[in-house]
């Protein structure tokens, strides 16, 4: 662990990875960028809405087939609505993300963009538009286009992988398998990348520390 | 209250000025008034209105903000809505429950279903689908659903009008439904809920019982399905103790044994046996009657039980015969040597056994003579026909036996009726090819 006084105020700022090299000063919201040497200001994000999810920084859990801890969060939104990224630090220093939309959750980890990659997601990564219900293969798995939407960041916290500046905005694609499976497409400024996982229930993710509610008591199967 | 203290936040509407609540933050896409219907979009900070409506909002079945627990876990309704497909309109609740996400509350012509979101698409086979490892057949197809009605809020951008297709796909108790627009697939499983499961979570009005005549829900189970298959461990119980019932109290008893010849077309011979005690206020008499050596013939067998005091007689009659030949399929016979009659219901007493036989022997050609002796032609060289007679007391009356099982399987029988009625009025809505006796064991098989 690392920590840096935050270049705006001041206030201790911690790094738990090497790999997450961005971190949101809980105390001003400033996008905080360490360097090899020093640690440096990239914008102040939004203040998050309130929402009545049931993460919080700091959840741990089972994913992957290793522990995880929740250490950030990205919040998107679309016309249509928003939905949380929680950063997962799992056991192995990696990192995962745990998509909430709807009530439902996807446990998704970065893949490469190299090899021999279907149809769909080349054509993706041509700007070349896609429909819902096309279909391609996936890490060894067929999948079908579920949504294809302009996302924009809307705030962060705790700790990322990339700055997250509060505007950025984003081509988002949903893939759905027969089997639960499900990846996402994401292209921005700096370029394409590729998420696949699966659909996870809460309890599935034995959860500690979660978010008290006030005036729900923890749901029993994951309590 | 301070913001922090509670998870429902309130906004008033900027239509009605009313202060209407909201429990789904950061999930919530759309509101509407629960007072005036109008549509505000909750992703704009400044609670934007969509449509502006002054209608007078219906009074739900389970008011908005209510809480019921369904199968563990603790529901809030958020969301209404009301839809149509042009032919029949329904109601459906949103539930949420922030550590469970959201489900369905369906409710239409007072029968509520649980419907969840599928995160996996069904597997096709066939014509059916498969998903969460059951089979579901098509039903209804490409009917168009309507939104008519909105109340609450809904995580998705909810309006009046809006349309998706619909296809349903059906097991005995299950919904699958596909709904898709240009945008989206979404397959959901509704879940048909008993009266008392429904109840327990939400105070609703009773769902009503199937009468015939009623249109069931395309995916009711048929409430005779499970009577008829809890019925079968009854039946099966009460065909034992019938048995038992028979062997224990069915049996004969105190067996005599009377017996007499009579020539083959000789004179009829009567003989009185006796006594014949019988000792309870009534019984029933067995009489076993056989003729070992009847032979092409005969023999009339009436016996009569009379009671010496008051001379009051029970009577019983039979044939016991024999015929046999060779013909070209080589030896045949036919015919009975032995009879058992039953006499119910006689009365305590002392009897006589009065049994008058006659003996006859069928040919065409033989010879006769004339007996000067008994005064009548007989058979040339016939042995005289024994008759063995055994009394006994208590008798196995068959047709009771056959009358009570007939009566034990009158409910059941009754039940597969009303139970094809049922699925027939049920399956009359489905699209395509009309019910068969398939469906209706269908419906028997599957919970």
């Amino acid at each position: 662990m690392q920590s840096v006084a935050c270049p705006t105020c001041g206030a201790e700022v911690s790094f738990r990875s090497p790999a997450l090299p961005v971190r949101v000063c809980d105390y001003c919201r400033t996008l905080v960028v360490r360097t090899s040497q020093s640690a440096q200001a990239m914008g102040e994000t939004a203040v998050l809405p309130f929402d009545i999810s049931p993460i919080q920084i700091g959840t741990e859990g089972r994913c992957f087939d290793q522990g995880f801890q929740i250490v950030g969060r990205v919040r998107w939104a679309w016309d249509d609505g928003a939905w949380n990224e929680w950063l997962m630090l799992l056991a192995d220093g990696s990192h995962a993300w745990l998509g909430e939309a709807m009530g439902q959750f996807m446990a998704l980890r970065e893949v490469e963009l190299t090899g021999s990659l279907a149809q769909v997601i080349r054509r993706l990564m041509n700007d070349t538009p896609v429909k819902p219900g096309e279909s391609g293969n996936i890490a060894g798995h067929a999948y079908e286009v579920a949504d294809i939407r302009t996302v924009r960041c809307i705030g962060c916290e705790g700790e990322l992988p990339f700055t997250a500046p509060a505007g950025w905005e984003a081509l988002s694609v949903d893939f759905r398998n027969r089997d639960g499976r499900c990846a996402s497409f994401q292209k921005d400024a700096h370029g394409p990348s590729l998420y696949v996982g699966q659909y996870v229930t809460l309890a599935s993710l034995q959860p500690r520390n979660l978010r008290a509610l006030p005036g729900w008591s923890l749901h029993p199967h994951v309590a | 209250m301070s913001p922090d203290d509670s998870s429902v936040r309130t906004l008033s509407c900027p239509a009605c000025g009313g202060m209407i609540a909201m429990r789904a933050a950061g999930y919530t896409v759309t509101l509407a008034c629960e007072y005036c219907g109008t549509l505000i979009d909750a992703t704009n900070p400044d609670a934007r209105i969509i449509t502006r409506y002054h209608e007078v909002q219906a009074s739900l079945a389970i008011p908005l903000g209510t809480r019921g627990t369904l199968r563990g876990v603790e529901w809030e309704a958020i969301g209404w809505l009301q839809r149509s497909d042009g032919w029949v309109s329904w109601e459906e609740y949103l539930l949420f429950n922030p550590y469970a996400g959201y489900c369905w509350l369906i409710a239409q012509n007072g029968q509520w279903s649980l419907g969840t979101m599928l995160t996996a698409a069904p597997q096709r086979d066939g014509s059916d689908q498969i998903a969460a490892s059951r089979r579901f057949s098509p039903f209804y197809s490409g009917n168009t659903a309507r939104v008519t009605r909105v109340a609450g809020e809904f995580y998705w951008r909810v309006k009046v009008g809006e349309e998706v297709r619909a296809t349903d796909y059906v097991r005995p108790g299950f919904m699958l439904s596909l709904e898709q627009d240009d945008q989206e697939k979404n397959w959901t499983i509704s879940e048909w809920l008993s009266g008392r499961e429904i109840r327990a979570a939400f105070d609703v009005d009773p769902p009503p019982t199937w009468l015939p005549g009623m249109t069931p829900l395309a995916h009711q189970p048929s409430p005779y399905a499970r009577r008829i298959k809890g019925w079968w461990p009854i039946a099966a119980l009460s065909f034992v103790a019938l048995l038992l019932l028979l062997i224990l109290l069915g049996g004969t008893m105190q067996p005599q044994s009377f017996s007499l010849s009579a020539t083959p077309d000789g004179p009829a011979v009567s003989q009185t046996f006796g006594p014949i005690r019988l000792p309870l206020g009534r019984q029933a008499m067995t009489v076993e009657a056989v003729t070992p050596n009847v032979e092409q013939g005969w023999v009339d067998i009436d016996v009569s039980f009379v009671d010496r005091k008051t001379q009051d007689s029970y009577d019983a009659y039979a044939i016991n015969e024999r015929y046999s030949g060779r013909d070209s399929d080589g030896y045949w016979s036919e015919g009975d040597r032995s009879q058992t009659l039953k006499v119910a219901s006689l009365p305590a007493g002392t009897y006589d056994l009065v049994v008058d036989v006659k003996a006859h022997h069928w040919s065409s050609s033989g010879s006769f003579s004339y007996d000067s002796a008994g005064g009548a032609y007989k058979a040339d060289g016939l042995p005289p026909v024994e008759i063995v007679l055994t009394v006994a007391r208590g008798a196995r009356f068959a047709s009771n036996f056959w009358l009570a099982v007939l009566m034990i399987l009158v409910p059941p029988l009754l039940m597969l009726v009303l139970h094809i009625v049922f699925e027939n009025a049920r399956l009359a809505q489905k699209d395509g090819s009309p019910a068969d006796a398939d469906d209706w064991l269908q419906g028997i098989r599957s919970p």
